[in-house]
């Protein structure tokens, strides 16, 4: 990965990544304790093909591991799989396993449960949102115990990246089919700590898993309690009642400074927040009309405002750090020529442009803030935006209808290219055959020559030729302008001085598997 | 006594079985497909169907609402939209939490409510009367969520003596306890002033002073005990307050009660937890109700009933 | 029992009520909240949703005497508009209140019988609910929102009148002048609405006072739940419900919102009792 040397100088940039080599490289950690961490939502599910979201993805990935891992630095390395080959044609993969390697519940982790589980996320019956990382994947074949082979339909360039998601991590196929629906409350994987407890819209609870097979977790439990409303959480880790906060406000960062016991950090995130258009519907069927609102919002004041300084203005739909990237564009702040496409449109401050938009609450930095800026801003351009705030869960169901019954105007969110890999950040969302509920193309996008690049994209292997593609597919993109593009996340991470070990990973994790409680 | 406390009981019948009905037939109410409601936006169309299949909809209502009562009954309320976890065990896990709070909110109420109500009829009409019955009048008006969030400021940001938010230690209970208990606390302060003022002003009370005892033991041996008696009525009266005002509190102080659980519901239009803890509550009004009628009956020997 | 409300009457009753400081103050209370919602375009200094985000959270100054919110608002002005909002609020649910409790509740205690107990079962079932429950439940079933919510604390308000009226009716319906009313063969129709109504006006004036009060709560508390007014309506409890993320950094926007609410809520109480007292002295603990 080229770009993994650009990631780490922009992590050395916004902050210490793994916080106890920065505080206290010394000491030796210490067995034992209960390390609290503040989130700001519940996890949605904790079934990894179901996961969608980081959130679970973060407490999932402390129980359930995938074949590879993508590290903080950006860097693919194997994880559950100890190497792989892969044939002259580029489309036959053979994947060595780890051996010896058991499930919490006892179950082998063997060929035949990477089976069970690719199988599984590839039964169109199963729904996995994200189903389309691996689909390219024809069959899987148990060579032995610690061997599959996979075939794929075409060369798949990320493969390997997609790997590394928290959607293809390895659940023990016993509990699996024991359990049914109910598994998605208590996962069974091979990570570091096992599953205890969950209680909805309180607490996950996860103890160490002494017989995991790597180098053992120092703490004894592991908890994420959620606490959506901001200023609460932040005032739990003052108070000491946590010993990390996700998601800091940032306009708390200049006051908590001078706080003794903990540090607010601001990490790099792989994250772009957007307000996508259903571009089938009206009044968004309109090119115009979605240029329109691009010009009418000044994303600096956003990112100066709500967000105090600690986001990127987004100028293509991935961030720097994604390999893949290139500057596209930036919509320039223009009322006169927003007034323009709206008048061309037939839209005028007498008839003026309404629109539903609905946005997430407690899920992105400031989101419901940001969508309400929106609102005040798009005003001055004569446009009416009725705000519908909703909590996380219903919003995404609501959002992930197919097409014919979706009648979402305007949404907010956001994408963490987790699998640093623009495949992931461009594929999912604007490909055709990726609409929802199949995929996360949530605006209907369709355009053919988007589809054939993307999917040249995939099969590319020479980087520098991928590049261009994707270069030329984003500036389509953003001409199409399905998104009011805004600006790219940072992480605002609080941490008390006692938690040692803790990384704050660029695809929105918190990972506690070689965290300590200093005492 | 024992016919009124049965004459109570089966009152209580048809009141029960309407709120049932009610919350049975909130999500048939609902725009919509009751099926589609309860199973949320995102679920299969089999699920939807085995769902429909549930809740029998193509049988007629009363049916229906046996089938509800009876899986109500026994605990089942279906599975959580968003969890996909049986109802019954989010609501009974948030349950203790919500007991909880309203406890030690009643705790307050009754102790600051009746002392501020002795304090003031011992004097009436002195400055100190008159400054407490202000306060009581203030605490009166002010609503739940702001108080809260006053004493959040005052206690927690400015002070540092109290955790703001979130459950652990006795200390995270205090504020959201005081707030819960305010509103309430007024009602009887104002309430067992004048109802110890009309006491002091009763004969018997004069009788005992005239025998010359102590005015410290008149106010306890006598005045005190007697007075006691409206005010457990208010305090009966007041439990609506107490349930309502936790479902506030418990969002200010982000607290993992039933009332938390209510509003979550609704906003993930998770219809069927919010249907369980609807049914929740009001029960243990309904029910809290009756006790303290019950109670009464038994406290108070001079009322008879027929 | 309480008679109708004449010309001389209005009159004694205004002059048992200016002896009343508490409820003069509370009088003053409500004009001030009247006038700022009725003239709010007039008296606030900027549009309450006017945005500017770069100096959002500012503390109370010259320019904004109450400071700004998150996005830069100007918090007097909001507060003025709630004021509006609450107003029409409070309004609404009291004529649906009335509107529904009033009829219901003269014919149910007028006619007696079954619909009379079908009718009182279902008010039961209604006061089952605790506060604010019964409007949380309604809002589950309308939907979220500003007009919702409306509706929502209008339903609720009517149980309060449909008993209210009912008692009343039934000690009204044996007075001679019904009596008489139905000899000379008067429809019930003009009897309810000619001879009994009118004697329940005092009781209904006095009541929707308080529950004008009780629905602005209401509906503030729906807002601050999040299940009320959507952002970014300038509704009291949705401010505070946005503010309270902000509550170390600008202390400011979390009091004023709710100081408005406590006030209005105080205003009505001590008018309404004063009313209660002017209109019958008995009444008074």
């Amino acid at each position: 990965m080229r770009r993994a040397l650009a990631l780490i100088a922009a992590i050395a940039l916004t902050g210490a990544l793994v916080i106890s080599a920065a505080a206290a490289p010394a000491v030796t950690p210490t067995r034992g304790g209960t390390l609290i961490v503040g989130s700001g939502v519940d996890a949605v599910t904790l079934d990894a093909p179901m996961i969608t979201d980081s959130p679970s993805a973060t407490v999932s990935e402390h129980m359930v591991e995938s074949l590879y891992r993508l590290t903080p630095e950006g860097r693919i390395v194997p994880m559950l799989a100890l190497g792989h080959t892969v044939s002259a044609d580029g489309r036959t993969w053979t994947i060595r396993l780890r051996t010896g390697v058991r499930f919490h519940d006892g179950t082998p982790f063997d060929a035949e449960a990477v089976k069970f589980n690719l199988d599984r996320m590839l039964d169109p019956a199963t729904r996995a949102p994200f189903r389309f990382l691996i689909s390219r994947i024809t069959s899987v074949t148990v060579v032995d115990s610690s061997t599959v082979r996979l075939v794929t339909d075409a060369v798949f360039a990320p493969l390997l990246a997609h790997f590394t998601h928290s959607s293809v991590g390895m659940q023990s196929p016993t509990a699996v089919r024991r359990l049914g629906v109910d598994y998605a409350r208590q996962p069974v994987g091979t990570g570091p700590f096992k599953f205890k407890e969950w209680v909805r819209g309180d607490r996950v609870v996860m103890t160490r898993n002494d017989d995991y097979w790597g180098e053992k977790a120092f703490l004894d439990e592991v908890q994420f309690r959620v606490i959506p409303d901001d200023g609460s959480r932040v005032a739990a880790l003052e108070a000491g009642s946590i010993h990390v906060a996700v998601r800091v406000p940032p306009r708390e960062i200049e006051r908590l400074k001078t706080a003794r016991d903990f540090t607010v950090f601001v990490n790099d995130s792989l994250r772009t927040i957007y307000v996508g258009f259903n571009v089938t519907r009206p009044p968004f069927n309109d090119v115009r009309l979605r240029r329109a609102l691009n010009h009418a919002v000044t994303k600096t004041a956003i990112v100066n405002g709500a967000l105090f300084g600690t986001a990127r203005v987004s100028d293509a739909p991935i961030v720097p750090a994604v390999e893949g990237y290139s500057k596209i564009m930036t919509y320039e702040f223009d009322l006169e020529r927003a007034e323009a496409l709206l008048r061309e449109a037939g839209y005028s401050r007498a008839r003026p442009l309404r629109a539903v938009f609905h946005h997430p609450s407690g899920r992105y930095i400031r989101d419901a803030e940001i969508a309400a800026s929106i609102q005040g801003l798009v005003r001055r351009a004569g446009i009416e935006l009725e705000l519908r705030t909703m909590e996380w869960g219903a919003y995404l169901a609501l959002t992930n209808r197919p097409q014919p019954e979706n009648d979402v105007q305007m949404y907010m969110l956001g994408w963490g290219t987790v699998t640093g890999d623009a495949d992931y950040g461009l594929y999912a969302l604007f490909h055709s055959s990726q609409w929802v509920p199949t995929g996360s193309n949530r605006s209907f996008y369709k355009n053919d020559r988007v589809d054939a690049l993307l999917d040249r994209g995939r099969t590319t292997v020479d980087q520098a030729e991928r590049n261009k593609i994707y270069a030329e597919a984003m500036k389509i993109i953003m001409d199409d302008a399905p998104w009011l593009f805004l600006h790219s996340e940072s992480q605002v991470t609080g941490i008390r001085h006692t938690a040692q070990g803790v990384v704050v990973h660029p695809a929105e994790r918190i990972e506690l598997f070689k965290a300590w409680i200093r005492r | 006594m024992w016919a009124y406390i049965v004459k109570r009981l089966l009152l209580a019948i048809p009141v029960i079985l309407g709120v049932a009905f009610m919350v049975f037939a909130m999500v048939r109410l609902v725009p919509g497909d009751p099926a589609r409601i309860i199973a949320g936006e995102a679920a299969t169309q089999e699920i939807i169907e085995g769902i429909r299949k549930d809740m029998g909809l193509d049988r007629p209502l009363l049916k229906q609402f046996a089938t509800f009562m009876g899986n109500a009954l026994r605990g089942d309320f279906g599975r959580s939209v968003r969890s996909k976890a049986p109802v019954a065990g989010e609501v009974a896990a948030r349950l203790p939490n919500t007991v909880r709070l309203a406890t030690a909110g009643l705790f307050v109420a009754i102790v600051v409510g009746v002392s501020a109500g002795i304090i003031s009829a011992i004097r009436p009409y002195s400055w100190m009367d008159t400054v407490v019955m202000l306060i009581a009048l203030a605490g009166l008006s002010m609503p739940v969520f702001w108080s809260g969030l006053m004493l959040i400021l005052i206690f927690a940001v400015w002070l540092g003596w109290l955790p703001a938010v979130g459950t652990g230690g006795m200390a995270h209970l205090v504020l959201p306890a005081v707030t819960l208990g305010m509103s309430t606390a007024a009602i009887i302060a104002r309430m067992s002033r004048s109802s110890m003022l009309e006491v002091l002003r009763s004969d018997y009370i004069r009788t005992a002073r005239a025998k010359g005892l102590a005015e410290a033991a008149v106010v306890n041996r006598h005045a005190f005990r007697n007075a006691l008696i409206p005010v457990i009525t208010v305090v009966g009266l007041q439990m609506g307050t107490l349930l309502s005002g936790a479902v506030l509190t418990e969002t200010v102080f982000a607290w993992p009660g039933i009332g938390r659980l209510l509003v979550e519901g609704i906003l993930s239009r998770d219809y069927p937890i919010v249907q369980a803890s609807v049914l929740v509550v009001a029960m243990a009004f309904v029910l809290v109700n009756l006790m303290v009628d019950v109670l009464y009956a038994v406290v108070d020997p001079r009322i008879h009933y027929d | 029992m309480t008679r109708p409300l004449s010309r001389s009457r209005i009159r004694m009753v205004w002059v048992q009520f200016r002896r009343n400081r508490a409820g003069l103050v509370g009088l003053a209370i409500l004009t001030m909240f009247l006038s700022a919602g009725l003239f709010a375009p007039v008296l606030a200094p900027y549009d309450p949703y006017e945005i500017e985000l770069e100096s959002g959270l500012k503390k109370p100054g010259p320019g904004h005497l109450l400071g700004q919110d998150e996005l830069g608002r100007d918090m007097l002005s909001r507060v003025i508009y709630g004021a509006r909002l609450s107003l029409v609020i409070g309004v609404i649910a009291v004529t649906i209140g009335v509107g529904i409790g009033v009829p219901v509740g003269a014919i149910s205690g007028y006619f007696g019988g079954l619909p009379d107990l079908l009718v009182q079962r279902l008010i039961d079932v209604m006061l089952a609910f605790p506060g604010i429950l019964l409007a949380i439940v309604l809002v589950a079933i309308l939907g979220v929102g500003l007009v919702q919510v409306m509706v929502a604390v209008g339903i609720v308000s009517i149980p309060v009148y449909a008993r209210l009226v009912r008692g009343q009716v039934l000690s009204l319906r044996s007075q001679e002048f019904v009596d008489a009313a139905r000899a000379v063969g008067a429809r019930s129709g003009r009897i309810i609405w000619r001879h009994v109504l009118p004697n329940t006006l005092a009781v209904i004036v006095v009541q929707s006072t308080l529950q004008i009060a009780s629905a602005i709560l209401s509906a503030a508390a729906l807002g601050f739940l999040g299940l009320g007014a959507q952002p970014p309506a300038a509704e009291w409890g949705s401010m505070l419900s946005n503010a309270r993320q902000y509550i170390r950094l600008a202390p400011h926007s979390v009091m004023f919102p709710g100081l408005a609410i406590m006030m209005t809520v105080l205003g009505f109480n001590l008018l309404g009792d004063a009313i209660r007292d002017a209109l019958d002295p008995r009444m008074r603990i």
